[in-house]
């Protein structure tokens, strides 16, 4: 029993990149069939409304799913989350003293509205993201120091401090360029009819319902293109997205339920590809967050503050496989790292706490804690969150740990969790393709999502190192060692990483599903 | 009645001054701050200051208060901080989609409650009465959330002759459009028909018992035109009932368009609480409730001109 | 119409001083209510529902067993003798967790009237014993209640106290409050204008004596209705709120809760969705068979 739950999620962070590599780009041979038709809108269920559509502003995760058909980055991330050129023509060059980068770009391109792309047009998106008031990209791009355009086809961004996760950030919405000609019309208003260089052009927005785009003539790559249009219509439950996909209301949907998927893949009319998500599922505990993670860390008095022991108890009791089994219809991978599966800086030999309550009871009864020891788990009110808290509940009381769900309203769940309020949090990471995404901000001192106020200053100085190198093995060591620190500290336990499916009508071909999880329908077709 | 109608009309703004400002303190009570919401999963101070500023929310709460009642007389509703549409467009695309399924409902609960309200009244007593009684309990009793669950399972999943969710709007598709406003019109209309039957049927028999029709019905009113008579006279008792069902029509609207997955008010309300999104909260809801407000006065001036002497007494009920 | 322990609860009935009657004789009053009740046989299987219902909360975990208790190889199962309403999506029993549903329902209901009614009556006699400047001020408080989405009012409210049983409990009695004040202060209101409340007011009898010792009883009947309308409203209530997430916290079980999870599940295990559905459906249709019967008896002429 124990080997297999140490073996599985090795054998899948192995499987995983090879099964991507057998079918290059996720699939996306269909754009040489010959029965591939022009035309067609596809109607996508896209799973949450996106908030406003301006590279600056925005937040959401399905945001980013729709600026990929109608906002290309300097970067794109491909199935092993490298990175790969999109409006920059080569990966960026870092001097000596890794403070200069130089990007040169793709020529002969021009925006959606016609305005000719260059390096002036990638100064004004950049510094926008860095000044524009109420920007979201202040904090991505804090290291950068200047943005130059050398001359039109060459952009040289100057650093204050070395910092490699750069290209990673400008893979992201960090990366996204708007038309100058359109940001000098509609200001702050960006978003209400955005312009950039991309497969589509927007059309119209509706509120709460969908966002259509158009195929653009002005695109570089438009005889790839061969659709006429997408649409985005937003469709929050995963349920109705399969039913809607099913019926044949949708062409392709995101993010199904797994229960949905297992019976979807029997039916002829709907292809499924599925990818592991990059970001996590966790149990923040609260280790120092005494008066808000905003404040400086201190002591916090509950048993699982005080004992790393304790934390240790409550992972072993944790029986991740039967937690994926039962709420997840078996389809996440389990995983004890906040690394994406995918990601090439993931320690060789990682080895997660193995399920074992009897160890766990021990620790318990051996800390001298009253049992059973009170654990306040603060709990998201969503479904999938609130039935994996009540497995935890369970699992937890039989090695002596009292577990006390609070579930609560996501937005209040958050503010209670930054000021401190609860001993436990089950909340997860949306993922960066970087090892810094995934740990700075999350575990390092100060960190704007270190809910539980973890500060180490050895552990802080393995993040600083890690961000600064610039040799991805020397960054592998680095971070290998940060996250055997990050274990022992625990302060987070990590649980699983999310499996992702997208469904798709069998009619359509040449859809992109990447390992970031956001599908792209630049080269998609319907076929005959 | 113009003296009636005019302190009516008073009383009804004073209501919405009154809801204006317990909407604007009350969602300001909800924890969770926008402006945190807003800058993004890794927040930072400037950012969240900066946000703070752009929409208005650094200044103390009575000159908030000003400005967003300046600004609504002035027509602008403000700019919903999520996607920085004018939550004036936003209200204006998504209050037909709610009207329309209301009416539905509507038309679904009058259709089927009055129809069933006069049979049992009529055939009191029978196996008519009895049927018509129970499945208006039933009606009564069953939560319409519960109902829309089943609905789906049926007509959906097992049979799969309407769609289980989503929307089409009207000037797209009508048709489409129809085909899936049934079964959320149904669920919704279901517990208003039941409550309708039931008044339905104790106004009629209650006219039918009044003294003045005892006296036609000696003088040889024929049972059609008794039951006729006695109809008009129940049919205040139908107008307020539905003016009081009006703010659980909306209760239950939120809930069909959450499990239909409609783009309606209830829908854009609670998603607009959940994310901190207060101008389009304070915009919504003041729509809800004038919507409310002026039908209620609509309710009570047909009341009071059916009811002369209503208006003399001055009873606000 | 000759019935003397009834008082009157619409303007004009000219049954005035009888209420004198109730006071003296409750014995007899009861009797023949009791007698009047029994006849109705609807009403009687009401009660009985609302009993079974009752007697399921309280015993639930006797007979039942735990409703928390999950079993991994066991999920999604069909009705067995084991588990008469089958496993849910954990493996629990889905049996134990309709009864232990019972609990948090019935309290729901009956705790959420109940506060509606201590705050709603005192207010709304007041209102209506007074008229004046009270009145008008009250009556308008009472506009913007109504007024207000009740259900976007709960979805704040549990944003801002947190979801639990006590706050679903707060935010339903809220929801009923201005019934219950409509009501009260209608009944004050016509009580005023009767022949026996003159004379006690013109004795200079006390009015907190007055509003306790003749309004209140006489109001008594009518807000006894009410409650059996407000019960089964507040069970629904209780359910949607759950249903949405905004209600108790797992594991305790709930009806609502039992539905939002049996969602995803409809078309593998419909049965999932059915238990709960029909335990809401049956317990509120047995308040409401209840509550009509007790409208026949207690106030003829409100009701059917």
């Amino acid at each position: 029993m124990r080997l297999r739950l140490l073996s599985l999620p090795l054998a899948l962070s192995l499987a995983l990149p090879a099964a991507a590599c057998s079918t290059p780009g996720g699939g996306s041979g269909g754009a040489g069939d010959g029965t591939v038709k022009t035309g067609g809108t596809v109607v996508f269920a896209l799973s949450d409304e996106p908030d406003v559509l301006d590279p600056t502003l925005a937040n959401t995760f399905v945001a980013r799913v729709v600026f990929t058909s109608f906002c290309e980055k300097l970067y794109d991330a491909d199935d092993k989350l490298n990175l790969v050129p999109q409006l920059a023509a080569e990966l960026p060059k870092v001097s000596a003293d890794a403070l200069t980068v130089t990007i040169p770009l793709r020529k002969g391109v021009t925006f959606n509205d016609g305005t000719p792309f260059d390096a002036e047009a990638v100064k004004i998106s950049l510094d926008r993201h860095r000044t524009l008031k109420g920007s979201a990209r202040v904090k991505e791009l804090a290291a950068v120091k200047t943005v130059t355009a050398l001359d039109p086809a060459t952009v040289q961004i100057t650093l204050s401090r070395p910092f490699s996760p750069l290209g990673a950030q400008l893979a992201d919405r960090a990366g996204l360029i708007m038309s100058p000609t359109a940001l000098k019309k509609l200001g702050d208003k960006f978003g209400t009819s955005p312009v950039c260089v991309g497969p589509f052009k927007f059309e119209s927005r509706t509120s709460g319902s969908e966002i259509r785009f158009t195929k653009s003539t002005n695109y570089y790559d438009a005889d790839k293109v061969h659709l006429s249009g997408v649409t985005y219509r937003i469709v929050s439950d995963p349920n109705v997205r399969a039913a809607n996909l099913q019926s044949g209301d949708v062409q392709a949907a995101e993010r199904l339920a797994p229960t949905d998927a297992l019976q979807l893949k029997s039916n002829p009319d709907v292809t499924l590809r599925d990818i592991s998500a990059i970001g996590y599922q966790g149990l923040s505990i609260n280790v120092g967050n005494v008066a808000g993670t905003a404040a400086p860390a201190g002591r916090v008095n509950t048993p699982l503050g005080r004992s790393p022991q304790l934390r240790e108890a409550l992972e072993l009791s944790l029986d991740r496989d039967a937690m994926n089994k039962v709420v997840f219809a078996g389809q996440n991978a389990v995983d004890c790292l906040p690394l994406p599966l995918q990601s090439r800086f993931r320690p060789a030999d990682a080895k997660c706490t193995p399920y074992d309550p009897e160890r766990a009871r021990q620790i318990v009864e051996a800390s001298g804690e009253k049992l059973p020891i009170p654990v306040n788990l603060l709990v998201p009110a969503r479904p999938a969150d609130q039935k994996l808290a009540e497995v935890i509940q369970s699992m937890a009381k039989k090695v002596g740990f009292d577990v006390r769900i609070r579930q609560s309203e996501f937005v209040s769940s958050l503010a209670a969790a930054r000021a401190g309020d609860f001993d436990a949090f089950l909340i997860g990471w949306s993922g960066r393709i970087d090892p810094d995404g995934n740990l700075g901000d999350l575990v390092g001192t100060g960190g704007s999502n270190n809910f539980g106020g973890l500060s180490d200053p050895a552990f802080d100085d393995l993040i600083k190192r890690g961000a600064q190198a610039s040799d991805d093995a020397e960054r592998q060591k680095i971070y290998t060692e940060a996250l055997a620190r990050n274990a022992q500290l625990r302060s987070i336990i990590y649980l699983y990483h999310e499996r992702w499916f997208l469904g798709l009508s069998s009619k359509l071909t040449g859809v992109v599903y990447p390992g970031d999880g956001i599908a792209r329908f630049k080269t998609a077709a319907f076929t005959g | 009645m113009g003296q009636f109608i005019l302190r009516r009309s008073l009383a009804s703004l004073i209501v919405l001054f009154l809801a204006s400002i317990m909407v604007f303190l009350g969602i300001r009570a909800l924890p969770g701050d926008p402006a945190l919401v807003l800058a993004g999963e890794s927040p930072d101070a400037a950012t969240i200051a900066a946000i703070r500023e752009q929409f208005g929310l650094d200044a103390p709460l009575p000159v908030q208060y000003a400005n967003y009642v300046a600004q609504t007389f002035q027509g602008n509703l403000g700019i919903s901080t999520k996607d920085r549409i004018p939550v004036a467009d936003i209200l204006v695309e998504r209050l037909p989609v709610t009207l329309e399924l209301t009416s539905l409902a509507i038309l679904v609960g009058l259709a089927i409650g009055v129809s069933a309200g006069i049979a049992s009244a009529v055939r009191r007593g029978r196996s008519t009465d009895y049927v018509a009684t129970g499945l208006g309990l039933f009606g009564l009793s069953v939560p319409h959330f519960w109902l829309g669950l089943i609905a789906i399972l049926v007509f959906a999943v097992k049979l799969r002759v309407l769609p289980a969710s989503g929307f089409v709007g009207l000037g797209e598709d009508p048709v489409e459009n129809v085909r899936r406003m049934v079964l959320p019109a149904l669920v919704l209309g279901t517990g208003l028909s039941a409550v309708i039957m039931r008044q339905t049927r104790s106004a009629l028999l209650g006219q039918l018992s009044a003294d003045y029709v005892r006296t036609a019905r000696s003088k040889g009113l024929s049972r059609s035109r008794e039951i006729r008579h006695g109809l008009r006279n129940s049919l205040t008792t139908v107008v307020t009932v539905l003016g009081l069902q009006l703010g659980a029509l909306i209760s239950g609207a939120v809930v069909t368009e959450q499990i239909f997955v409609i783009p309606g008010f209830g829908k854009l309300t609670v998603d607009a609480v959940l994310s901190r999104n207060y101008p389009v909260i304070q915009g919504a809801v003041l729509v809800t409730v004038t919507g409310y407000v002026v039908v209620n006065l609509l309710v009570d001036i047909t009341y009071a001109y059916l009811n002369p002497r209503l208006r003399l007494s001055g009873a606000s009920e | 119409m000759s019935n003397p322990f009834n008082p009157p609860t619409i303007a004009g009935a000219a049954e005035a001083g009888s209420p004198e009657a109730a006071v003296l004789e409750p014995a007899r009053r009861w009797r023949r209510l009791r007698q009047r009740f029994l006849r109705r046989r609807m009403a009687i299987i009401g009660l009985a529902f609302v009993l079974l219902f009752l007697l399921l909360a309280l015993m639930g975990p006797l007979v039942a067993g735990d409703p928390s208790e999950q079993h991994f190889d066991a999920v999604l199962q069909g009705p067995s003798f084991a588990h008469p309403m089958g496993t849910d999506d954990l493996g629990r029993d889905v049996f134990a967790r309709i009864a232990g549903g019972a609990r948090v329902s019935l309290l729901a209901g009956v705790c959420s009237t109940a506060l509606a009614m201590l705050v709603g009556v005192p207010v709304g006699l007041v209102a209506g014993f007074y008229r004046g400047w009270v009145d008008p001020i009250i009556m308008r408080l009472n506009d913007v209640m109504l007024a207000f989405p009740f259900l976007i009012f709960a979805v704040g409210l549990a944003a801002i106290l947190g979801a639990s049983l006590r706050n679903v409990i707060i935010a339903l009695a809220v929801a009923q409050f201005p019934a219950v004040l409509r009501i009260a202060r209608g009944e004050a209101l016509m009580l005023r204008e009767q022949d026996f409340l003159a004379g006690a007011i013109a004795d200079g009898t006390r009015d907190a004596a007055i509003i306790a010792r003749y309004v209140l009883p006489n109001s008594l009947n009518a807000l006894i209705v009410q409650a059996t309308v407000a019960i089964p409203a507040a069970i629904i209530g209780e359910a949607t709120l759950s249903f949405l997430g905004l209600g108790v916290q797992p594991p305790t079980p709930s009806w609502g809760v039992m539905l939002t999870h049996a969602q995803p599940y409809l078309a593998q295990a419909p049965l999932l969705a059915l238990f709960p559905g029909l335990a809401i459906a049956l317990v509120t249709l047995g308040f409401n068979l209840l509550g009509d019967g007790l409208r026949d008896v207690l106030d003829p002429r409100s009701g059917r």
